[in-house]
């Protein structure tokens, strides 16, 4: 950064920004003057009348000044900008007077909401200019409005607290007043030893020292300072009778920002003060971003940390800079997500809260030992020791069982032998498979292995301690909306990895839908279904799966299925999930394939009362008939769902 | 009697535009950020919103794409008051759903033509 010309253009950005903070207040004046004229029709009033018509008129005078520098079209430099400051004292003045003159006249109790709008006035009109670049104004009330614009200060403007090291009197006093009345404020020391200790006393922007004093001369003094971390910072002009290179060599070497002759020339003892100091606030101003730069990268260590607080970053995120807006942003952000996971909480805890429930309501089912072809105890392919059977569907029998070889229990799926009865059947499967296991997920049950065994077919998985969604909606009747999110959630979660994959599930229903006791939804099967692709007719469909409810039109039609079939079969799963009952219901197989061709469901909302309108919109647009009306990825599905939990 | 909901941070803003525009006429509701703004906007019962666009909690843009997307609020006249008279500030907000909108400082006379306007003529 450069120390900056007072000359330069301002970015469009701080223009419109200083127009907005000088026209803020002004619009202020007029409004408040406007409102009390028209309580002021009053004939009596009239003295008043005049006092806030004079106050209108400065104030609509400075408008104009504003506007004739600042209009959108114009590039306005920082000169201009303070002439402006300058040349809005007279009328900012006159708006003071006009003021504190009607606020004489008020009495107290009487004249309450009066003065009180004559006072905000006032505080308005004490906006108007920055503070030091005008004369007192009495004490108001102020209303806190976001800090103006930084800008360069006009000239003679910024109030340093400058320190003079000078042994001669006369000198000093010269000094002092001179910037006294350039608005500073002076401390002085009659040699080099006093210096220091004021210095380690207190802080100073500028210290103006002499190089030729008795005790400790200025160059000593200026070692003492360049050497002391504390002090460094502070610019230092030399001031010296000599008028010799040597010796001004010898001050810069020493790190003296500048240098002055005796006698001063009032002019330019002004302009090398201004510009030391200018230096030193970009200076300082560019330390603060650098602080306030670390201030922002320890917050996001904060929220990697996970300890960050919103609001941490408060005095960053009021700067009006790009800095600034980063603070801000990054601070609503961490707020947002915050919140959404508070709220992913919330849905996780009611959803453990069902499968208790459920849990609880279901009867402990005795399991059947010996439902399937393999019993308990009995070994597959010499690994494999079967516990208990989990269940069974249309396309066999799902045993819990313990892996001798690693020790641990998995969930074994044997398969009929009718779906595996050619090769080119079988290496479709096993392509499917190969593909399924790849999927590494924590909504999606591992696939591990498959197998024949003297001429059982199996499938190995990821053993799930829990239960399905299917049995969820059984006992419970339908889910409360939080919980089926949850569920949602998960399911689009888990569906937008696998078609990342290249895998479409065909088979999404309540049953393939496991819920651990932690309220994690894992979707089982992926791939299994591709075995039950050789049907092609409806009927066969319906024979083979049991029923056809979840299945979109295109794949009761036997045509292409795609990742939006699996979104159509989510949709019919959710919506079953808030309403307790499928879209279509039918006594025939025949009759309920009619009906998911034809006809449109009733909005879930309009079955439970409690589904928000949105989240009804969207489970009916996952059920469109044609794929392209519906949502059209699992990913989009799952931004769809965020805003809903 | 017209009921416009005003939102808007800065109090003296609020103090000054709520009073003005009920000595005109208006039924004037005040919200103090994005937020409260949407809540009492979905309550009902506004026939136009001015809505300011640099708000705390959640900004004017966004707060009036949250009332564009909900039908009990899809079809108010929302005027976006923008601090800056930036070019394309006016795009920004009309993009967002904003039916019109005003540069601030409001000047009173300009902003009520526009009210009225949206509103069908003088109330």
């Amino acid at each position: 950064m450069s120390a900056g010309e007072s000359g330069a253009a301002l970015t469009p950005e701080a223009l419109a920004e200083l127009r907005h903070d000088l026209r803020t207040p002004l619009n202020h004046v007029i409004g408040y003057s406007e409102m009390l004229l028209e309580d002021a029709a009053d004939p009596d009033l009239s003295d008043r009348r005049a006092r806030l018509e004079e106050t209108l008129g400065a104030a609509r005078e400075a408008l104009e000044l504003i506007n004739a520098t600042l209009g959108v079209a114009r590039g306005a430099g920082a000169g201009e900008v303070a002439q402006l400051y300058e040349a809005l004292r007279g009328p900012r003045g006159r708006i003071v007077a006009a003021i504190t003159a009607l606020l004489a006249g008020t009495v107290d109790g009487r004249d309450g909401s009066f003065s009180d709008d004559l006072q905000k006035i006032l505080g308005a009109a004490e906006r108007l200019v920055p503070s030091g670049a005008a004369g007192p104004v009495a004490p108001v009330a102020r209303t806190p409005e976001p800090a103006p614009a930084r800008l360069p200060d006009a000239p003679g403007t910024s109030q340093a607290r400058i320190l003079v090291v000078d042994d001669g009197a006369e000198n000093r006093d010269v000094l002092r007043r001179r910037l006294e009345r350039s608005g500073h404020g002076v401390e002085t020391a009659e040699h080099g030893r006093r210096a220091l200790e004021l210095l380690a006393a207190r802080p100073f922007d500028l210290v103006l020292l002499d190089v030729l004093m008795p005790e400790l001369d200025g160059f000593a003094v200026l070692e003492a300072i360049k050497g002391d971390p504390a002090l460094r910072d502070i610019p230092v002009i030399m001031i010296s009778a000599l008028d010799e290179m040597p010796s001004i060599v010898r001050c810069i070497e020493h790190g003296a920002e500048d240098f002055l002759h005796k006698p001063f020339d009032p002019v330019l003892l002004r302009a090398r003060i201004n510009a030391s100091l200018e230096k030193k606030r970009l200076r300082d101003q560019e330390m603060e971003y650098l602080r306030e730069v670390g201030r922002v990268i320890e917050a996001a260590t904060a929220v990697e940390a996970g300890t960050y607080q919103h609001g941490a970053l408060g005095p960053v995120a009021r700067r009006a800079d790009e800095l600034g807006r980063l603070a801000r942003v990054f601070d609503s952000m961490v707020l947002q997500m915050k919140a959404r996971e508070g709220r992913l909480r919330d849905q996780v805890r009611d959803l453990r809260e069902e499968i208790e429930q459920a849990r609880r309501d279901t009867k402990e089912t005795p399991l059947a030992v010996d439902g399937g072809n393999l019993r308990t105890g009995e070994r597959l392919a010499l690994r494999y020791e079967i516990q208990t059977v989990l269940g069974r569907g249309g396309m066999g029998t799902v045993y819990r069982a313990r892996d001798l070889e690693l020790e641990e229990v998995v969930a074994i799926k044997t398969l009929r032998p009718e779906f595996i009865s050619d090769a080119t059947l079988l290496a479709r499967f096993k392509d499917e498979i190969r593909l399924a296991r790849r999927l590494s997920d924590q909504n999606i049950v591992r696939t591990h292995d498959f197998g024949e065994w003297s001429g059982v077919y199996y499938l190995t998985m990821e053993y799930v301690e829990g239960i399905t969604v299917r049995e969820l909606i059984d006992t419970r009747g339908r889910l409360g909306v939080s919980s089926t999110l949850a569920i949602a959630a998960q399911l689009a979660h888990s569906l937008a990895v696998a078609h990342e994959h290249g895998v479409i599930h065909r088979d999404i229903k309540p049953q393939n839908l496991l819920l651990d006791a932690a309220g994690v939804l894992k979707v089982m099967d992926f791939g299994v279904a591709r075995l039950a692709e050789r049907t092609t007719s409806v009927t066969e469909a319906g024979l083979v799966l049991g029923t056809p409810a979840y299945m979109p039109p295109e794949q009761l039609m036997a045509e292409q299925v795609d990742a939006r079939s699996d979104l159509y079969a989510a949709g019919v799963v959710l919506y079953e999930c808030l309403t307790g009952q499928a879209p279509f219901q039918a006594a025939t197989v025949m009759s309920l394939v009619a009906k998911l061709l034809t006809q449109e469901a009733e909005p879930p909302e309009l079955l439970n009362s409690e589904v928000p309108p949105a989240l009804s919109a969207l489970v009916l647009r996952l059920l469109a008939k044609k794929p392209e009306d519906r949502v059209q990825t699992a990913a989009e599905l799952v931004q769809q769902l965020a805003p809903l939990g | 009697m017209t009921k416009i909901l005003l939102v808007e941070d800065n109090e003296m803003n609020r103090d000054m535009l709520s009073r003005r525009l009920q000595r005109k006429g208006y039924e004037v509701s005040m919200a103090v950020d994005g937020r409260q703004g949407v809540d009492m906007a979905r309550a009902g019962g506004f026939d136009l919103i001015l809505m300011d666009m640099s708000l705390p909690e959640i900004d004017g843009w966004e707060a009036t794409r949250q009332l564009r997307a909900v039908p009990e609020t899809k079809t108010v006249p929302i005027i976006g008051l923008t601090a800056h008279a930036m070019a394309g500030d006016r795009e920004k907000a009309l993009e967002a759903g904003c039916n019109d909108y005003d540069t601030k400082p409001v000047e009173l006379p300009r902003l009520l033509a526009k009210i009225e306007a949206l509103l069908g003529g003088p109330r």
